[in-house]
């Protein structure tokens, strides 16, 4: 009797070995993430504080969450944490990829190992540290402000209504340049020498020579930079659950913590489903975006 | 027809329960999971003191203690209540937006056999019974069925610190007028009279509410928080009291950059001596008491717009002590409810620096310390009926409008007169949704 | 070849490198302070190093819990996602089978879609299981996301490896499974190591899943003790210092001694 064999790189095993091998994996992952996003969908439908019978009511958590004046603050705040943490580290990484390329720095590593610490760490741990370093009684900021004879400058910074935003966006920027630099230098590390040799002769000074070999050549880094910060800036909760908690007034709210709270804090299960649909789908859409232009890009060149 | 419905349903329940409690407690071993409020470090030891004692005197039971900050309680509680193995004894938040939601959810279990069964009705004023009940369905409040237990007394009021005082040459105001020049006289020397931190966004209603009682009367407080109040929060009074808050900070009472100082980090301040005066709860007084010798702090109400008159403080009470529903242990729950509510946990209590809800033993108290400011104010608002509601028990989503709403005004992102109507709009959609 | 006109390249880099590093160092000068010396000055240095506060932490501020919880949930993480990434990527990697897009497509659906979209139903979930309040809450979930990336991550390394060296195990009489333990692996070995500092780092770190699936003190890991620590006693500054240290120390450790795997995962990673 023949064996039914599937066409493989390694003809010879039988395809269910490959099934056997993904299974576990699929279980595990099947169980405990996967059907609970499909879950989630289905929850959205749903009216349910967490308890009861859940009431089908069809898309009408949508329709509250497009009139939802904390969800729309919340969403926008989450909108302009894209600049503190998409633009700006991209901007200030390029700026420091653009000074480092071209010369041979000594203890790179030693560098590039410190500047990529902050994003080891736990969020908590980071927000725990710029609370302090934001209190505007005993906090080091302050303190330095005062030191440097800035008395002027001293703010209450996570309690200032102006300035809460910024401040929580600020942190945000600190963890993520560091991984920008490193995504950079990792690629311009790959741009052949060639290049920037055929340039000089040319004539092509160091500006020139970073905008028409560097950053092209960056293009998939600078891609991925962007798809991973816009995702981190879109679902930010660990930072401010310990920084800001939303407050003051509604001056931090973001769309996972406004998701959280009325889930857990408000019982209304069916409505942060809804919640967590609508991100999801704003996070695949600009992922989306991002990738099919990298790819237009690259068809291009 | 149907409070017969009621008694009868909860007779069932009962019944249901009963035996294999019993036959659970009789056989083997028994852990007991409390969750509760005494996070700090002095309750901490005297709760831990009072579960230690319970245990020997139930031998076979375990006590597992959990102490927890209010916003993990709050966080949590829900979820852990629906769980099977959730805790059995929980301290939950009074008013609509936690115990009315769980009481709705049939979370938390009836009381009132065993409050008839222990006498906890009579340690307990008419007024703090009230705070702690509900219709069966969550619907009512303030009326029904007894859902939980307070182990301690709570007032907001002022914080002195002495050495301040004197040094100030300033003495406790007895009109709310005296209490003004009061601040102005500390201002004028050159430091914010009121220590206060409000990034956590709840110590403002403390303060507000202050303000607030010396306009209002009890019957407008009373159908307010109970949900029954035709005039809503946008009246005259709350506008007055909401125009006299930003007028306080505009004339520097609160502590520079209170908007970005969190609670604790505000008490700890006020310990250390930025201030002369702390506008918050008795909760403290452990702490306090802890950190300077007894008579380093003392403690007076706000005082009335005129001397002598009848004034509300927000207060009460802790926390209540409920018993998940589903609880298996439901009975013994009950017991360790009584051990909290007893003569000896009163007396820990008391030598900690803590009101007990109990009326507490003279001999206890000295005159002159803290604890006997504490004491002598918890017996006048006792006497002139003078305890008010904290207001973000009002509704469901009160507690959340009113933090971000305190901040708005005093920050000025918000008119008074806005301030009024956005509580107002909170309100009445909740009425509508009743 | 050091050259002048580099020092003002350095001092730039120094200055962003100190930005970075800072507030570590402070909190950890801070660890070894007492509190009267916070209130003197943050940027002074502590006048005696004492570990006092580090031993509070640990005993009663129950950092020695929370540290046995995070190293429970951690090590069964990275040891089984290892295992099972190292499965789906010889799968997906080396064999053709039915419906491998559409698989392959499922398990990308786990890497792009964040926590927080289906914390809720997991959380139900996990109740009907009867696995909340349990290690097995922070550590079933953690692998099935930890799979998804090393699913994504192995196959490629598998996919590279040569032809025939996996064809002469196969005349040896090896079948797939022993040609993945004793040709492959090998081959594969510096992605592993990749793959596990990221695992470590990950479920180090992790915080949303030990907030809401987890309400018992005694389970609760680094990151969530840390974060309930601050609301209890934000004043005690060298206490909170101290505890802050204790929770970065291990991926601070592990990310110095494996920077450049945990680098060229990220990146690498991230790339493809």
């Amino acid at each position: 009797m023949m064996r039914r064999y599937f066409k493989g790189y390694e003809p010879g095993y039988h395809f269910w070995t490959a099934y056997l091998f993904i299974l576990p994996a699929l279980a595990i992952y099947g169980v405990f993430v996967f059907w609970p996003i499909l879950q989630t969908v289905r929850y959205s439908l749903f009216e349910w504080n967490g308890l009861d019978t859940p009431q089908f009511v069809g898309f009408s958590n949508y329709v509250d969450l497009y009139h939802d004046e904390i969800f729309r603050v919340a969403f926008q705040n989450n909108l302009t944490f894209i600049l503190f943490y998409t633009a700006f580290p991209i901007i200030i990484a390029l700026f420091l990829t653009a000074i480092l390329t071209r010369r041979k720095i000594f203890g790179l590593t030693f560098f590039r190992a410190g500047l990529f610490l902050p994003y080891v760490m736990s969020m908590v741990v980071v927000g725990v540290v710029w609370r302090w370093i934001y209190n505007p009684i005993f906090g080091p900021l302050n303190e330095f402000l005062e030191m440097v004879g800035l008395e002027s400058w001293k703010r209450a910074w996570l309690g200032d209504f102006d300035l809460a935003l910024p401040a929580v966006g600020v942190i945000g920027t600190w963890v993520q340049y560091g991984f920008c630099l490193v995504l950079f230098i990792a690629g311009v590390q790959r741009i052949e020498e060639e290049l920037y040799d055929a340039a000089k002769i040319d004539g092509a000074n160091e500006f020139r020579q970073l905008w028409h070999i560097t950053l092209p050549a960056l293009r998939s880094e600078i891609a991925v930079a962007m798809v991973t910060t816009l995702i981190s800036a879109l679902r930010v909760f660990d930072l401010v659950y310990v920084t800001t908690r939303g407050l003051p007034g509604n001056k931090t709210m973001v769309v996972s913590f406004h998701l959280y709270q009325n889930a857990f804090e408000q019982h209304k299960v069916g409505y942060a489903a809804s919640i967590a649909v609508t991100l999801t789908s704003v996070i695949l859409f600009i992922s989306f975006l991002i990738i099919q232009w990298r790819k237009r890009v690259e068809e291009n060149v | 027809m149907k409070n017969a419905l009621r008694l009868i349903t909860i007779l069932a329940l009962l019944i249901a329960a009963l035996p294999t409690v019993t036959a659970s407690q009789a056989q083997e071993d028994v852990t007991l999971v409390v969750w509760d409020i005494n996070a700090r470090d002095v309750e901490n030891e005297v709760a831990d003191t009072l579960a230690q004692e319970f245990e020997e005197a139930h031998p076979g039971v375990t006590v597992d203690r959990v102490a927890k900050s209010l916003d993990d309680l709050k966080a949590t509680t829900g979820l852990a209540l629906a769980s099977d193995d959730g805790p059995d004894v929980v301290q939950v938040n009074q008013g609509l937006s936690d115990m009315g939601t769980f009481v709705k959810s049939g979370l938390l279990l009836d009381l009132t056999p065993y409050a008839e069964q222990y006498g906890w009705v009579e340690k307990l004023s008419p007024g703090i019974v009230a705070r702690n009940s509900f219709t069966a369905d969550g619907a009512v409040f303030g009326e029904g069925n007894l859902y939980g237990v307070p182990p301690l007394a709570e007032m907001v009021g002022v914080f002195y610190n002495r050495d301040l005082f004197n040094e100030m040459g300033l003495t406790i105001p007895t009109t709310f007028d005296e209490f003004e020049a009061l601040l102005d006289t500390v201002v004028q020397q050159g430091m914010a009279p009121i220590v206060f931190g409000n990034l956590d966004g709840w110590p403002g209603i403390h303060t507000y509410s202050e303000i607030q009682n010396a306009y209002i009367d009890r019957t407008y407080l009373d159908d307010f928080v109970f949900g029954r109040s035709e005039v809503g929060f946008n009246t005259p009074e709350n506008l007055q009291a909401a125009e006299k808050l930003v007028n306080w900070v505009d004339k520097g009472y609160f502590t520079e950059f209170f908007e970005g100082v969190g609670y604790d980090d505000s008490w700890g301040l006020f310990a250390d001596g930025l201030g002369p005066m702390m506008i918050t709860g008795s909760w403290l007084s452990g702490e306090l008491a802890n950190l300077g010798s007894a008579d380093t702090f003392g403690f007076f109400l706000v005082p009335p717009a005129e001397a002598g008159q009848p004034k509300m403080s927000v207060g009460g009470t802790s926390l209540a002590y409920g018993i998940r529903a589903s609880s298996g242990n439901a009975d013994l729950a009950a017991e360790y409810i009584d051990w909290m509510m007893s003569a000896r946990a009163a007396e820990l209590w008391v030598a900690a620096g803590f009101i007990p809800v109990q009326p507490v033993d003279a001999s206890l108290v000295e005159e002159g310390t803290l604890f006997g400011d504490l004491v002598n104010a918890w017996t006048w608002l006792n006497a002139n009926d003078a305890v008010g509601h904290y207001i973000d028990w009002a509704t469901p989503t009160f507690y959340n409008t009113i933090t971000a709403s305190l901040q708005e005004l005093m920050a000025k992102e918000i008119t008074p007169q806005e301030f009024v109507e956005k509580l107002d709009a909170d309100y009445q959609e909740y009425l509508a949704s009743k | 070849m050091f050259k002048m006109k580099r020092i003002p390249t350095y001092m730039l880099l120094m200055f962003f490198l100190l930005i970075a590093i800072i507030p570590f160092v402070i909190i950890v000068f801070t660890a070894f302070k007492t509190n009267r010396e916070i209130i003197r000055g943050v940027f002074d240095m502590p006048e005696v190093w004492q570990f006092t506060n580090f031993e509070e932490a640990w005993n009663q501020a129950h950092f020695n819990q929370y540290f046995r919880s995070s190293i429970i949930v951690v090590i069964p993480v990275m040891i089984t996602s290892t295992f099972l990434s190292l499965l789906t990527g010889c799968a997906f990697g080396r064999m053709n089978f039915p419906f491998k897009q559409a698989l392959f497509f499922i398990f990308l659906v786990g890497i792009m879609v964040p926590q927080e979209a289906y914390i809720i139903p997991l959380y139900y979930q996990m109740d009907k299981l009867g696995l909340l309040d349990t290690y097995w809450a922070l550590i079933l979930p953690q692998i099935g996301m930890s799979v998804c990336f090393g699913t994504f991550w192995m196959q490629g390394f598998f996919a590279a490896v040569p032809r025939d060296l996996v064809d002469a195990s196969k005349v040896d009489g090896c079948t797939m499974w022993g040609a993945l333990w004793r040709v492959m692996l090998p081959i594969v070995w510096p992605g592993v190591l990749t793959m596990l500092v990221l695992f470590f780092i990950w479920t180090w770190n992790d915080f949303l899943l030990a907030l809401v699936l987890v309400t018992k003190e005694e389970l609760r890991t680094l990151p969530l003790g840390l974060a309930f620590f601050q609301g209890r006693h934000s004043m005690d500054t060298p206490l909170l210092a101290a505890g802050a240290t204790l929770v970065s120390l291990p991926s601070i450790l592990i990310y110095v001694v494996f920077q450049r795997y945990f680098i060229r995962g990220v990146t690498g990673g991230a790339v493809k």
